[in-house]
């Protein structure tokens, strides 16, 4: 009986997604033994005409990674789509946008301004910009069309499952492979991941959430064994998804939401904002104007890896 | 002139794409690398507290 | 028939104070614009921020919320919630590009009902001077 099937694309990604499929170690060979990997960039030499020559649904099981932000990234997720039967949004870039999201602040005018020309470090005196299309003197070159706005994958494609996170943790990446294995994959539409948020799986004493001030890292020296928001440190863990192993609550790092919302939530960083919110102690004009003045940067701190997902997915335009 | 891709570039980390040019002779005329990806990290960073920049910055790259 | 841009707006009233002051102005045959499409909530402490952004994702140019004044909430501290989630929340719409003028969180209580309709009165105008919301409904391009 022929394996199955095994495709990994990266669109707008940082190579972390994949990485932490190769750091499954030796599991890697257990994956290679399970399924014939039929494209992977980073690891396989297969060109996009490969796909393009595959049966329609001929790939079982396709793992995209990275947002879709330029017409390539665009063109591939709908290719590996139309020849995939599963198609997984893998990492938090393509579930939710994740830290390229961030983009949707800006526009592509001006982030090809500030990188090509604006950049301190930039020598180009010509000023020159990358186009679409260029004429050289052997022929023609052509690049994909930068997007103004971040898109998911699931905004581009339909998507089967979320397998969130900045990057998946291991462990999740062999649960799913072990799901995929054994036939047991949940429902289409789920979120491989816990049903409850952070704070549920953290570890920290809790108390009681009552702060009247939110610290700087210079401003504080965290304890480690305390709720960080209860030390006034903004923590993004209640209003996210749990099933991380808390990798950065353990290495004293507050949570920013990597997992994206928890079930039930629409949109992460109005959530998170609200509980911030409560449990700051102001009740009059002066402490609601310093709660104003400590939250520096709440849509860069509450989307983090969120904002294509989030209702009003950008900055308006 | 006839033109060659290589598309993507496999087996590194990053996007990017080979254009060959060869002559009527079959002689490599030009060649070109390109790449077909942008994130903007630049420009969006502007305005976060620095504080946050040492967990948005690492994202470049995950290799 | 005017060609002016009549801003929707729509209006969260919390059910003790501001809804009876709202009802009120009613009652007294008080004149103010038809612009606001209110929704009772038993506490301005129940708009959760996600009611805000639907809102404007469904069309709406501007959101009100009116709750008791402090120290009257009917739950004791949900307005104080209000009042500490909507400014940070405009906050946070400001960086998104959405102006000042179009959340507004306003304390009205069951007796003005002269005050809530020069409150939507003010607000109408506000929001109209701002114009269409005109949201990126998350296309690629513009």
């Amino acid at each position: 009986m022929a394996k199955p099937k095994l495709a990994l694309y990266w669109a707008a990604s940082c190579g972390g997604c994949d990485v932490a499929v190769l750091d499954t170690n030796e599991k890697i060979l257990d994956i290679a033994n399970l399924c014939d990997i039929v494209f992977w960039p980073i690891a396989v030499d297969f060109k996009y005409h490969h796909v393009e020559a595959m049966a329609d649904k001929s790939i079982d099981l396709c793992l995209f990674n990275g947002a879709v932000r330029n017409s390539e990234q665009e063109k591939i997720a709908k290719l590996l789509r139309s020849k995939s039967k599963v198609m997984i949004a893998f990492g938090s870039c393509a579930c939710f946008g994740g830290i390229p999201g961030m983009a949707n602040f800006t526009t592509r005018e001006d982030i090809l301004q500030r990188v090509y020309v604006e950049a301190p470090s930039n020598s180009n005196n010509d000023k020159t910009i990358p186009q679409v299309t260029t004429k050289v003197a052997e022929g023609e070159l052509d690049l994909p069309e930068l997007f103004d706005t971040v898109l998911t994958l699931e905004q581009v494609v339909p998507v089967e499952y979320f397998v969130p996170g900045c990057p998946p943790p291991v462990e999740l990446i062999l649960k799913l492979v072990d799901l995929y294995a054994t036939g047991k994959l949940p429902p289409p539409g789920a979120v491989v991941a816990s049903d409850k948020t952070c704070c549920d799986e953290c570890d920290r004493i809790k108390e009681e959430k009552k702060i009247t001030k939110i610290f700087r890292p210079h401003q504080i020296i965290p304890d480690t064994k305390k709720c960080f928001l209860e030390q006034g440190i903004i923590c993004c863990g209640p209003a996210t998804r749990g099933g991380c192993g808390m990798r950065c609550v353990k290495a004293n790092m507050p949570c920013r939401g990597c997992f994206g919302p928890p079930p039930g939530v629409i949109d992460q960083g109005a959530k998170m904002l609200s509980a911030l919110a409560s449990i700051y102690q102001a009740n009059d004009e002066e402490g609601v104007s310093r709660l104003i003045n400590e939250v520096l940067d709440p849509a860069g701190t509450f989307y983090r890896f969120g904002l294509p997902d989030s209702m009003l997915k950008r900055k308006r335009l | 002139m006839v033109k060659i891709s290589i598309d993507p570039i496999t087996r590194l980390e990053g996007h990017g794409k080979i254009e060959i040019f060869l002559n009527n002779e079959g002689e490599v005329e030009n060649t070109y690398l390109q790449i077909p990806e942008l994130r903007g990290f630049e420009k969006f960073c502007e305005g976060r507290p620095v504080e946050e920049l040492p967990r948005i910055v690492p994202r470049i790259c995950g290799v | 028939m005017s060609n002016q841009f009549e801003p929707r707006i729509v209006g969260f009233l919390c059910n003790w104070c501001s809804y009876s002051g709202a009802d009120l102005a009613g009652t007294s045959r008080v004149k103010y614009p038809p612009n606001v499409d209110i929704i009772r909530v038993m506490c301005s402490g129940r708009v959760d921020p996600q009611f805000v952004l639907k809102a404007f994702q469904k069309g709406a140019d501007g959101v009100l919320i009116c709750g008791c004044h402090p120290g009257d909430c009917h739950y004791a501290e949900g307005n104080y919630k209000a009042g500490r989630r909507i400014p940070l929340l405009k906050k946070m719409l400001s960086q998104l590009g959405i102006e000042d003028g179009r959340v507004r969180l306003e304390w009205v209580s069951a007796s003005e009902g002269e005050r809530f309709a020069a409150v939507v009165n003010d607000m109408t105008e506000q929001v109209r001077k701002l114009g269409p919301f005109n949201g990126n409904g998350g296309s690629k391009n513009g």
